[in-house]
């Protein structure tokens, strides 16, 4: 069990070993952290630095080499892949790097979707509009993912990782193909939802004029941690 | 270039693969179409020399000339006939079997050297026949010696018994002939120092029998040359006879048309045409060709599905792979390629493939030829009957169209892709539209001509089988129509599976579990991408159904047919003798015969039943008010007739052994074929007169009509001399043979036996030789079968369509399987964002599953559905173009479960081959790499 239940997510000696034509790489070295709940941690370093790989081992998509990632309590590393997947279709939401959504869906259908995913019961029609309202594109709900821009696809990517009330968002570069109005606009959005819906917040970004944003900041180079600094 | 595309193939070797089979299929299905043609087009011309010699005994393939000749200048005349009857075989490609020459001087006067006066007057022919000492038997006396000529210059002859005989000749005797001297002025002496026979009668040396050789002297062909010919053949009248008989054996389908135009040209044009006599043979041939052009043209209509069906499968797989590629192919375009040079590699690698193609294409199609000979049955095999295959120009000229196809069909894809930009690409991506053939109603279209030529053709179903008897082919816009009709109900399907995957879609938009509600989604979206698996899924599978169907029916009906027409198993009239004219007649109207032995039928072996069977093909009948009319007699033992013989109760109106109960329990009755109570008025209980063929007439009283009698056509065809088909009502009695016997006599019959189960014809035929029978007639069913499996038509319809089979179902499977694994690999990144989010393996798996169940299980059913569909509207058609002549039993459609089964058990394995690597997929998919996360 966790140590202090006021933290979401432990990340307790985290290490990642990846057997690569070249030998063996270690992209995280012993990353130890404790995320509060309802909080907007930015995961920063350069590109390479080990901070998708970590956002990876949190949301259960990756196992670590060494350590345990605890969330809500939960060791997730002594689930099994079946209930690993159950954690993330409940708990978590995605928003990737790369476009993300279900190409046949349009942005309705793939906000509804994770929602028939986590088995949402009740009116779902009124809790996509809502979520699509507050990513800003109440008025492009029934156009296909092909028929968007990059930026209003993440927003969307963005209303499905939160639909089915997760208590977890873990966001990979949501902003890296963005401009930076789009960007400040998505990151203010993350600190309306942690306020909002206190939904607990881990994104990653290299993004510089960022890292402000958030109330935690992790910083990795080479996959040590060099530096967490939570919110004063 | 070379290197970029050998780069290129490998890396996509398993698309490669694929279009190398569908490149190797096509190109061996195209060249076995000629090699098959010429390979059973061989066997046909021999067949039907075979069947000539068989049933005249006569050697056919054979040119006779005759010439007289007077007044022979220094035997110009002579010498050309030589020169041209020396030549004759190399002009019409031929090998000799026989050359006969048969010369002989005009009849002259001859007395006897020592002075005996009983000698014929009218005198002898002087003549030789060349190679007589080898051919000839010497009966009495000897041959005439090498030259011809003994030592006191006498030419030594040998005759004929029957010259020998006629002329009062004596062997050993010296002759003198009155009027014709040698140049020193002393007469010709000859003596007969022989008297000769055949050695072998069946021997077709003998072109001129002995026997009719009633006044000639046959010498040494050198002496009778150098006395008779040449500078001194002008002081003599010569007759001439030529005899060029070739091994028919060696014709095939190439040099047939050499030896036919030459044959006319020779009995037509050459110099010698008025010496020649109508060869037998050209008929023959002119029967065989016109059989010819019908099988090819059929041969070829019912290939060309397959041929589209390859043609599709390569364009389905080519434009798969550009698809693959258009990322690469763009991403070119755009820093520079030009389009030229897309094209030109496209090209280059068509043009590889179909010439490894070819390579693999030519031997296999020489293989499916040989499958094509042997085919027994739909999909059956017997391997000891194959084809010779040989390469001929046509065959190369065939081969290289099919490679040309190829390349055009690989590289016309190419073309659309060559003109893309990355920015076209993106635009293309984000467009949807219907598919042309939606827009156009193709579907719509294609039903409506099929079904225009359905009822065109249901209409005027006589007229059709007429134009078959007249020699014509499957009407090809009766094929296609059935082809349409398939490719029509196919599109309409694809116009309608959207809707109803749609409404299901509908019904339960709620509850859809997200696995189900993802394969949904897909299939609304993404189902046009699919259309054109799935029509092809369907046009395999309802054409591999449909000709099934096609070649079962056909040869079991013309099977069950030629069953009914033989009657029974064994069939034998032995040649009765007549009595000798002093002897007493018990005979009503005709001769007087000897019956042989009917007793010794019980030693015969293998046998279960037998019977006498009177049959009299030239009775009549009298009419109620149109005179006499002619009809066939058959007298029958009804228990044992109804031991041998059956009919199908299914086209009877009452059991068959019922009929033979009524005839048995009234022994003045007489059965009759329904047409006469039909068409000329008559009820159960009237009586009819009739007569047999030597004008006895029975008084009968009709006890029952029947529609089908073992053998008995109610209707036949025939052909008037101006070639058109005419309807013939046949008329059949069927009496007890006690009452005809008693009222007309003993007229030879036939014994009509039942073989016992298991057994064949083998051991009769022994017993018949053994107990020397002499028969003047045998029918063996066996035999019969046989002969109609074997005919080209028939076989060759049942080879091509179960090598379009087979191709079909190679085809199905690997373009299913290719399709979606290749589809499946394309959208590995949605599966990763679907894992991402948390579905499971077995919702992911379940997820594809629904999608096959959408697309390609659909599809299947729609196949099934519309192959049984189209089978039954256009199989009972087209058997028509193929057993009109002397088609009785009604048609009967022939759906063998097992050829389904082997269909269904393929698709099966498809589909189960499908799932495991949807499974194998599912499980090795990589979520981070999927999706392209995290550093690697």
């Amino acid at each position: 069990m966790g140590e202090n239940a006021n933290y979401i997510i432990e990340i307790q000696n985290v290490g990642r070993t990846f057997n690569t034509a070249s030998g063996p790489f270690q992209a995280l070295k012993s990353v130890n952290a404790s995320i509060p709940e309802g909080v907007l941690t930015i995961l920063k370093g350069r590109s390479g630095s080990g901070k998708t790989t970590l956002l990876n081992i949190v949301g259960a998509l990756d196992q670590p080499t060494t350590g345990r990632v605890i969330i809500e309590g939960q060791d997730v590393s002594r689930l099994n892949d079946y209930q690993r997947e159950t954690l993330r279709r409940k708990k978590i939401g995605f928003v990737f790097q790369s476009v993300s959504l279900i190409p046949t869906m349009n942005a309705f259908q793939n906000v509804e979707f994770s929602m028939r995913m986590a088995g949402v019961k009740g009116d779902h029609k009124k809790r996509v509009e809502e979520c699509l309202k507050m990513v800003g594109l109440g008025s492009r709900m029934h156009h296909m993912p092909s028929e968007m821009s990059g930026g209003e696809q993440q927003r969307v990517a963005i209303a499905r990782a939160i639909a089915h009330g997760p208590s977890i968002i873990l966001a990979d570069e949501p902003t890296a193909e963005l401009d930076s109005a789009m960007a400040a606009e998505v990151t203010k959005l993350f600190q309306e939802m942690t306020k909002k819906e206190h939904i607990t917040i881990v994104m990653t970004t290299h993004d510089v004029g960022l890292m402000d944003a958030g109330d935690m900041v992790i910083e990795l180079e080479n996959g040590v941690q060099i530096s967490q600094n939570a919110e004063a | 270039m070379l290197k970029v595309m050998l780069q290129k193939i490998w890396h996509k070797k398993w698309m490669v693969i694929c279009l190398l089979l569908g490149s190797i299929l096509l190109i061996a299905t195209v060249v076995s179409f000629p090699l098959y043609r010429n390979a059973s087009y061989d066997r046909m011309l021999v067949d039907e020399f075979d069947d000539y010699l068989a049933e005249k005994g006569e050697w056919p393939a054979m040119l006779k000339f005759m010439i007289m000749v007077q007044k022979d200048k220094n035997g110009e005349t002579i010498g050309k006939m030589e020169k041209t009857l020396n030549e004759l075989d190399g002009v019409l490609g031929v090998t000799g079997k026989e050359k006969v020459f048969y010369y002989s001087l005009s009849r002259a006067e001859l007395a006897s050297t020592t002075g005996r006066s009983d000698v014929d007057a009218d005198g002898l022919r002087l003549g030789f026949m060349s190679g007589l000492p080898e051919h000839a038997k010497i009966i009495s006396g000897r041959m005439f010696c090498d030259g011809g000529m003994d030592e006191n210059g006498v030419i030594e002859v040998v005759v004929s018994q029957e010259c020998l005989i006629n002329n009062n000749l004596l062997v050993g005797e010296t002759l003198e002939f009155l009027y014709m001297a040698d140049k020193k002025g002393s007469p010709f002496r000859i003596k007969v120092v022989g008297v000769f026979e055949e050695q072998d009668s069946t021997d077709f040396y003998w072109q001129v029998r002995p026997s009719s050789l009633g006044i000639v002297a046959l010498t040494d062909e050198q002496l009778f040359r150098d006395t008779f010919l040449g500078e001194r053949a002008e002081k003599y009248t010569i007759t001439c006879y030529y005899y060029d008989l070739f091994n028919y054996e060696d014709v095939t389908a190439v040099t047939a048309n050499n030896l036919y135009d030459k044959t006319v040209y020779y009995q037509e044009q050459s110099g010698v045409k008025s010496t020649m006599s109508a060869p037998v043979y050209r008929e023959i041939m002119e029967r065989y060709f016109a059989k010819r052009t019908r099988i090819e043209a059929t041969l070829f209509i019912l290939q060309v599905p397959v041929l589209v069906l390859l043609g599709a499968f390569l364009f389905m797989i080519s434009g798969q792979m550009y698809d693959m590629e258009r990322n690469e192919i763009s991403v070119m375009k755009s820093r520079g390629g030009s389009s030229a040079q897309m094209l030109r590699l496209y090209l280059y690698q068509s043009i590889f493939l179909a010439v490894i193609g070819a390579a693999g294409g030519i031997p296999l199609g020489a293989q499916f030829c040989k499958l094509l000979g042997s085919t027994q049955n739909f999909l059956e095999f017997n391997v000891r009957r194959r084809l010779n295959v040989t390469f001929d120009a046509t065959v190369w000229k065939f081969a290289a169209g099919a490679m040309l196809a190829c390349v055009l069909i690989m590289t016309i894809p190419a073309l659309k892709h060559s003109r893309l930009t990355i920015v076209k690409l993106k635009q293309s991506n984000a467009l949807k539209k219907s598919a042309l053939w939606e827009k156009l109603f193709l579907d719509v279209i294609l039903l409506g001509i099929s079904l225009y030529g359905y009822y065109n053709y249901s209409k005027n179903k006589e007229m059709m089988v007429m134009s078959v008897m007249e020699g014509q082919s499957l009407d090809p816009l009766l094929y296609l129509s059935s082809s349409l009709f398939i490719v029509g109900m196919g599109l309409l399907f694809l116009r309608l599976q959207p809707w109803v995957i749609r409404l299901v879609y509908l019904l339960g938009k709620r509850f859809w579990r997200p696995a189900s509600y993802a394969a949904f989604m897909e299939n609304v979206k993404n189902g046009r991408k699919q259309q054109f698996i799935m029509l092809f899924m369907i046009l395999t599978i309802s054409l591999g159904m449909y000709h099934a169907v096609v070649a079962r029916t056909i040869l079991q009906n013309a099977k069950e047919n030629e069953e009914y027409l033989v009657g029974s198993d064994i069939l034998i009239k032995e040649v009765w003798t007549k009595t000798p004219s002093n002897s007493s007649n018990p005979n009503a109207g005709g001769p007087a015969f000897i019956e042989p032995d009917y007793r010794k039928y019980s030693s015969m072996p293998d046998v279960e039943a037998y019977t006498k069977v009177y049959s009299d093909a030239s009775a009549s009948f009298k009419t109620k008010d149109k005179g006499q009319m002619g009809c066939t007699l058959l007298a029958i033992q009804t228990k044992e007739y109804g031991l041998i013989t059956d009919v199908s109760e299914e086209i009877t109106e009452k059991a068959y052994r019922l009929y033979l109960n009524e005839l048995a329990t009234e022994p003045k009755g007489v059965l009759a074929s329904s047409n006469l109570r039909d068409s000329l008025g008559f009820k159960i209980g009237d009586e009819v007169a009739y007569k047999d063929k030597y004008g006895t007439t029975i008084e009968a009283k009709i006890i029952d009509f029947f529609d089908y009698w073992p053998g008995y056509q109610p209707t036949s065809l025939v052909t008037g001399a101006d070639g058109t088909a005419q309807k013939q009502t046949n008329t059949l009695l069927v009496a007890n043979l006690a009452t005809v016997q008693k009222k007309i006599g003993v007229y030879p019959y036939e014994i009509w036996a039942k073989l016992k189960p298991g057994c064949d014809s083998t051991n009769v035929y022994a017993w018949i030789r053994e107990n020397d029978v002499h028969v003047n007639k045998f029918r063996d069913k066996a035999r019969e079968m046989e002969q109609v499996v074997r005919d080209p038509l028939l076989q060759g319809t049942n080879g091509v369509l179960t090598m379009g089979f087979i191709v079909t179902i190679i085809l199905c499977a690997v373009g299913y399987l290719i399709y979606w694994i290749m589809s499946i690999r394309s959208r590995e990144m949605v599966f990763g964002v679907l894992r991402a989010c948390g579905m499971h393996k077995g919702e992911l798996f379940h997820m594809l599953i629904d999608e096959q169940l959408f697309s390609g299980v659909l599809s299947i059913f729609a196949g099934i559905g519309i192959g049984t569909l189209t089978s039954r509207m256009f199989v009972p058609m087209l058997q028509m173009a193929y057993a009109a002549s002397n088609q009785v039993l009604p048609m009967k459609l022939i759906v063998n479960q097992t050829d389904m089964n082997r269909l269904y058990v393929v698709i099966a394995g498809v589909m189960a081959t499908c799932l495991l690597t949807l499974l194998i997929l599912v499980l090795k998919l990589n979520v981070t790499k999927a999706l392209k996360l995290g550093e690697e």
